[in-house]
């Protein structure tokens, strides 16, 4: 329950929770979090590990704006997401949030360019010409000049995932939520999208957050913290690596 | 998306998303508009079918008659208790209606001029009316005599348009026009001398100048106005008045408002024959059920499909959602699906009901008017009014039923979807 060390310089912090605890109220009350501190500053790389039910698609859709905790306080870009409306809420995702999921989720019924454009058109309805400048950038940048009016279906899984990730700064956001971004993608386009993300974090300065189950990843980011049974702990980050390395001896 | 330049610029991502999901729709896209085509082809199959029918009917009972007739009221009797003078000779100590009688209208000129000023009065005739007799050596046989100016009563029950031999206007004092059933039985043509009898007793003998089939009746025959007021010994009077309205509908108002300005009895058609309007009234009824019903039965064909449509998007409404679209945008992208899917079927509907409506014009049915043109065998009649009515019900009912998936849509929490 202690905030993660940051090794980079400090910058402004974006995400900051207190206390965060999350129940579900169904048939029988379970509880999901049990108390969460966290900080997340302008262009840091967290990766988040942990076993699947420990809460950590509960925590990354908390820090997403896109579900309200039952207790403590979240602030995302300086706001208390509590006191937002709904309407409130999908602005300040729009704004400042960018979202990466296992799969891409893409629109099959729109373009690569349409599709990596769609915050903008959510927030605007239409695209500039500046907006749809920079984006096309972004697509080059990762390989997909040559797919800009292809649709998803006739594109391959890291191509759509990599389009998924430029979707995810089209609005140039403070942070962007990976849920396993490279989860369902092979090794070598699983390397090739994460890099890209982490270029993309450095480049732009922009906050990501990533759940991996990738021990590999998960090194490669600035810092690590390890959600077990909703409670969050950060990771030494050598100490890490020292338990990675002897794994790999022992196989 | 330069096609969406007529549409707010907010609204451009909707509605481009709405157009891209009905055009990857492929045969859910075909159905839903299919529904709503279908609702549509029955609505305007089923006015043009029952409103030709009704029209051909009224018009058919109404050109050959005048729509209120004006006469001179029949003394009603009256009951001794009534009476406030029992020695006043009119009082009776029984109960009896008097014998029908020709009762002339004295005033018919300044009467003519007042039912002219009554609003909805397309033309007013001084006639001539009664029964009487027709005979060529053999039997006489029941005519109903009507003594008018024939380019008048041309206007008010047509004779030249049903003209199978002869001549009706410029008839001469001496001549008659008669219908094709009296001819028949009298054995006469165009040319013959008939002998005339009114109920009056006045005989004359006046040659055939025409002969008319209405198909409807027996046993009519038409004279000049002067012919008639000298065959029931009528002087310079008349006995009816015919008024002719631009309203069909609307000559009940007509007769109360000459009842209520003239002291004279005004009988509208509407209520001679009031089982023949409320036959139609009922029948406009059940136009009116069977339409609704099938635009409800196409609404509920229209609703199930959208509902599938929007449980197979709900991942990705959950992701729109993610990336900040609002609850008002969703249900926009899926209204406008419903306006679109509405327009597309209404209008489609509308031009393949017109076609059937005109293909079922086409055929004609054997005549039972000699020396006429058929008839259709279907009298339909493509009605705009109905075609507009049937296109604005049919999107509004679309409407109503894409708004239940739509907030079903809106509602879906992308957290629960896209687990």
């Amino acid at each position: 329950m202690m905030a993660p060390e940051t090794p980079e310089p400090a910058g402004r912090i974006v995400v900051e929770t207190r206390g965060l605890k999350k129940t579900y109220f169904g048939k029988v009350e379970t509880p999901v979090l049990h108390g969460i501190d966290l900080a997340i500053r302008e262009g840091q790389f967290l990766a988040i590990q942990g076993q699947s039910g420990s809460g950590k698609s509960t925590l990354l859709n908390i820090l997403g704006a896109l579900d309200i905790p039952t207790e403590g306080q979240v602030q995302i870009d300086g706001v208390d997401i509590a006191t937002l409306s709904e309407d409130q809420l999908a602005a300040l995702r729009n704004r400042v949030v960018g979202f990466v999921f296992q799969f891409h989720y893409l629109l099959d019924e729109l373009t690569c360019l349409e599709n990596a454009l769609t915050p903008v058109l959510i927030r605007k309805g239409e695209a500039n010409a500046e907006e749809t400048a920079r984006v096309i950038a972004l697509l080059e940048r990762v390989g997909l000049g040559d797919q800009l009016h292809k649709h998803p279906d006739t594109m391959s899984g890291g191509q759509n995932q990599r389009c998924a990730i430029i979707r995810a700064l089209a609005n140039q956001p403070k942070i962007v939520l990976a849920d396993e971004p490279t989860g369902n993608l092979d090794s070598r386009s699983g390397d090739e999208v994460f890099k890209m993300m982490r270029e993309m974090n450095r480049e732009n300065g922009v906050a990501f957050i990533m759940v991996t189950h990738d021990d590999r990843l998960a090194q490669e980011a600035d810092s690590i913290v390890m959600i077990e049974d909703g409670w969050v702990q950060a990771v030494d980050k050598h100490e890490h690596r020292r338990k990675l390395l002897s794994s790999l001896k022992e196989e | 998306m330069n096609a969406m330049a007529w549409m707010p610029r907010k609204w451009r991502f909707e509605a481009t998303l709405a157009l891209r999901h009905l055009l990857t729709g492929g045969g859910q896209t075909l159905l839903t508009v299919g529904a709503v085509a279908a609702g549509v082809v029955v609505v305007v199959f089923l006015t043009s079918l029952i409103f030709g029918l009704q029209a051909r009917l009224t018009r058919m009972l109404t050109e050959s008659i005048p729509h209120v007739t004006v006469r001179v009221r029949d003394r009603e009797p009256v009951p001794l208790s009534m009476l406030e003078d029992l020695n006043s000779p009119l009082s009776s100590s029984r109960i009896e209606k008097q014998a029908p009688q020709l009762k002339f209208i004295d005033a018919w000129k300044q009467a003519v001029d007042v039912i002219r000023t009554v609003p909805n009065v397309r033309m007013a005739l001084p006639a001539v009316q009664g029964q009487g007799f027709a005979s060529r050596g053999g039997n006489p046989i029941g005519v109903s005599l009507t003594g008018a100016e024939p380019a008048e009563q041309d206007e008010v029950s047509p004779v030249s348009q049903d003209l199978i031999a002869g001549t009706y206007v410029g008839l001469a004092s001496d001549q008659v026009v008669i219908d094709y059933e009296l001819a028949k039985d009298l054995s006469v043509s165009v040319g013959d001398r008939v002998r005339i009898t009114s109920s009056a007793g006045n005989t004359e003998s006046l040659m055939v100048a025409g002969i008319y089939s209405r198909g409807q009746g027996r046993g009519g025959a038409y004279v000049t106005l002067r012919t008639g007021q000298s065959l029931f010994g009528m002087g310079n009077s008349v006995n009816v008045i015919l008024v002719k309205v631009y309203q069909l509908f609307g000559s009940d108002q007509v007769a109360d408002r000459i009842e209520s300005l003239l002291p004279y009895e005004a009988r509208s058609w509407s209520r001679e024959f009031g089982t023949f309007v409320s036959s139609l009234t009922a029948q406009s009824a059940s136009a009116y059920l069977i339409s609704t019903f099938s635009l409800i039965a196409s609404s509920f064909a229209i609703a199930s499909v959208l509902i599938v449509s929007v449980l197979q998007k709900s991942k990705q409404i959950g992701i729109l959602k993610s990336m900040g679209a609002t609850r008002s945008q969703i249900l926009r992208v899926f209204t406008m699906e419903g306006l679109a899917i509405a327009i597309a079927g209404s209008v489609s509907g509308a031009v393949l009901g017109m076609i059937l409506v005109y293909l079922v014009s086409l055929p004609r049915q054997a005549t039972a008017r000699p020396g006429h043109v058929p008839d259709q065998l279907f009298p339909v009649e493509i009605l705009p009014v109905y075609i507009l009515g049937a296109i604005v019900a049919a999107i509004v009912a679309t409407l109503i039923a894409s708004w239940f998936p739509a907030q079903r849509a809106a509602k879906m929490n992308p957290v629960d979807v896209m687990r």
